[in-house]
């Protein structure tokens, strides 16, 4: 027998029990359908593509060519990496890759999703799963890049790599948890993927992607306080030297990354019946 | 304070027996035209309730307006409900807060069972990919689980009749089979709800009918309906029940057949000035006369009175007064009528010539009468172009005559009004042999 539904006016959170049950539900609910619609985007995506799964690997390569030829002509000055410079840079650049396509994925699936939104009810949440799963295919297929890279610049691996999933789900998390926490506005106004855009600019320049991590001055700080940071030098860490710097900062990021992400699901299902409300026909 | 509020509603929305699949019970929506105050609006609601501020949902705020105001209703398990209203009269709001897709800003709606939404043909079709891939897509979003579409498929197929297009990309598809692929999916959904909304008209009349037959399977099920339409044949077809909203009022509930007629007769009254039913035209000097000037028009009754509107099935006498300068012979009085409810059809064309009856006016004042025994029009706002002509000769058009036909006898179901008698006959008292 299916339930029986009230819609009323008031407040999701006046009802927290209700709310957290039908949280669950909806959640479990969508799981086929959030495969289904992946399916979908990414067999949609690559269709329509002539390059297809070049694209996952031609930013990091030629992110890295520039990088290391402006690093030889001394335009400017890194420290000295673990590894090898040219992949240094690229296993940085996957990651961040893999980084902005969490956050952007919920605002762009929103934005997309809008016809649909509009007409159907279903577990809004699918959408953003959706997404969640593209950009974990996606570091997949980055994957094989990076496999090449360490067998190319002959990179020991040490045997914590098998730990490197942990920080990989909590970077995409993250990702994901600002994504959906922007995903509602992001239906309203234009503003918000407009500014995406730059603000991600921004943040790729105060994150240790390119550089290894700087101790001293106000940059120094800025990319201390910036969540990614630990998040990615832990990945970094753990698969090419084992000593981890940020491994408490590392755990402040992921605890604070799961409580935001149930935070911004509680907000996304309050804010998404005003944003269809706005958007609709 | 709030839960005191809710607790009274709730109990007041438990429906009185165990069949209602949809109460729907003092149901306001507001909306705000302007869309940079609207967007404002918007996530000034998420913000409080964010909070868990009281969002004073039941006042207006600048701007804003009732798209929807206080309607209630119940719909039982096999049931279907038409929802009937101008452009604009909330129809569309209403069903999309029963699907849950926006919430209610006063009062509450209760739903039991799978609401199929079939606002949404095709809702999630990708162009880029097969019909195949699209049906697995779209019915997911629709809420069924891959095992039932896969069970299902081949019937949509089938009922979308698009064997041999089915791995081809939507793109492809012509606008009528992506429509009817859309449609296929949504009926095979076998919700216990099913919302329409201006959709029975996709495809061919093959199809429609096909469509129609479905529709009536599925009520036979116990699916119950709210359809959207601004047909009112499919509205009587389909539903037993409707609504008449007007500006997001409910202005009547109860049997479709009257609910349709008073819709009509609104729909065709609003906006016609009270009118004596007489139209006068100023008489003409000799200079501009062409030698038949019409100096008005109007209907009349069998013993000459006036009509200010003339009603359906009764007698009507379209009377043209004219100045006739000199006696014209074999005159001839053309009479178009054009609906200006609907699609302005031209309903009907009337000529004394084509009649064979050649008029003659002697010279004065003369009036020309077009006797109809019965007024065959629906009710309605109609409007008359009528020309005295000789030949090819036109001596004076009145462009438009604007006239209402009043409700007289019963046509709804019907496009005119046929006279008729009934009777039955005995041949024998003895049975036809076998």
């Amino acid at each position: 027998m299916p339930p029986r539904v009230y819609y009323t006016p008031e407040s999701y959170l006046k009802q927290p029990f209700k709310l957290l049950r039908d949280m669950g539900r909806d959640l479990l609910a969508s799981r086929e359908l959030a495969w289904r619609l992946m399916i979908r985007d990414i067999s949609a995506q690559y269709r329509q593509s002539f390059l297809g799964l070049t694209w996952a690997f031609l930013p990091p390569i030629l992110m890295a060519a520039g990088f290391t030829l402006a690093g030889q002509a001394q335009v400017f000055s890194v420290g000295a990496t673990d590894i090898p410079y040219p992949a240094y840079v690229m296993f940085g650049t996957s990651l961040w890759q893999t980084f902005t396509e969490a956050i952007n994925g919920p605002v762009q699936a929103v934005t997309q999703a809008k016809p649909m939104l509009a007409r159907v009810n279903f577990p809004r949440e699918a959408i953003i799963l959706a997404k969640v799963g593209e950009v974990f295919f996606n570091f997949a297929i980055k994957l094989i890049l990076i496999v090449g890279l360490f067998i190319y610049f002959q990179i020991p691996v040490q045997w914590t790599v098998i730990l490197t999933p942990v920080p990989l789900i909590h970077l995409v998390l993250l990702g994901t948890l600002a994504g959906t926490l922007l995903s509602p506005l992001g239906a309203l106004y234009q503003d918000v993927s407009k500014g995406l855009a730059s603000l991600l600019g921004l943040w790729l320049f105060i994150t240790p992607v390119v550089y290894p991590v700087p101790t001293e001055g106000l940059f120094g700080l800025l990319v201390r306080f910036n969540p990614v940071t630990p998040l990615l030098v832990t990945l970094r860490e753990l698969a090419t030297s084992s000593v981890l710097t940020q491994a408490q900062e590392f755990w402040i990021v992921s605890i604070l990354t799961w409580v935001g992400l149930f935070l911004t699901w509680v907000a996304f299902r309050i804010a998404m019946p005003y944003v269809i409300e706005r958007v609709s026909s | 304070m709030t839960t005191i509020r809710t607790q009274p509603r709730n109990t007041m929305m438990q429906p009185n027996d165990r069949d209602v699949v949809l109460a729907v019970n003092q149901v306001s929506k507001k909306f705000c035209r302007d869309l940079r105050r609207s967007l404002f609006y918007g996530v000034q609601d998420i913000a409080s309730d964010l909070v868990g501020v009281r969002r004073h949902s039941e006042k207006l705020r600048s701007g804003e307006f009732w798209a929807l105001k206080d309607v209630s209703f119940q719909l039982r398990r096999g049931e279907a409900l038409g929802l009937v209203g101008a452009n604009g009269a909330g129809k569309s709001t209403l069903l999309r807060i029963i699907s849950g897709l926006i919430k209610p800003d006063t009062g509450s709606v209760m739903v039991e069972g799978r609401v199929a939404p079939l606002i949404a043909l095709g809702a999630g079709f990708n162009p880029i990919l097969t019909g195949r891939e699209n049906i697995y897509a779209n019915m997911s979003i629709l809420g069924l689980p891959t095992r039932e579409i896969k069970r299902r498929f081949d019937d949509v197929v089938e009922f979308a009749e698009i064997w041999d297009a089915i791995d081809a990309p939507v793109q492809s598809y012509s606008s009528g089979m992506a429509a009817r692929l859309g449609f296929a999916c949504a009926v095979h959904i076998e919700p216990d709800v099913l919302l329409i909304d201006e959709v029975l008209a996709v495809g061919d009349v093959k199809f429609k009918v096909k469509c129609h037959q479905r529709l009536g399977q599925l009520r036979k099920n116990g699916t119950a309906f709210v359809l959207v339409s601004h047909n009112p044949h499919s509205v009587l077809n389909v539903c037993n029940l409707s609504i008449y909203l007007s500006k997001g009022r409910l202005l009547a509930f109860g049997e479709t057949e009257s609910i349709i007629r008073q819709y009509e007769e609104d729909l065709c009254l609003s906006g016609t000035e009270a009118a004596t039913g007489r139209m006068t035209l100023p008489a003409k000097s000799a200079a501009e006369s062409t030698g038949v000037d019409i100096t008005s028009l109007c209907f009349k009754d069998e013993h000459g009175e006036l009509l200010a509107a003339p009603a359906t099935g009764e007698p009507a006498y379209l009377s043209v007064e004219c100045n006739v300068w000199e006696p014209v012979e074999a005159a001839n009085l053309n009479c178009q009528i054009t609906a200006l409810s609907g699609e302005y059809d031209k309903v009907l064309y009337l000529t004394s010539a084509s009649d064979n009856e050649l008029l003659d006016l002697p010279s004065g004042h003369v009036e020309i009468q077009m006797q109809m025994p019965y007024m065959g029009l629906k009710p309605g706002v109609y409007s008359a172009r009528i020309s005295v002509r000789q030949g090819v000769r036109s001596y004076d058009i009145v462009e438009s005559f604007r006239f209402t036909v009043r409700a007289g006898k019963n046509v709804s179901r019907c496009l005119f009004y046929q006279p008729r008698a009934w009777k039955t006959i005995r041949h024998s008292a003895a049975l036809k042999p076998y």
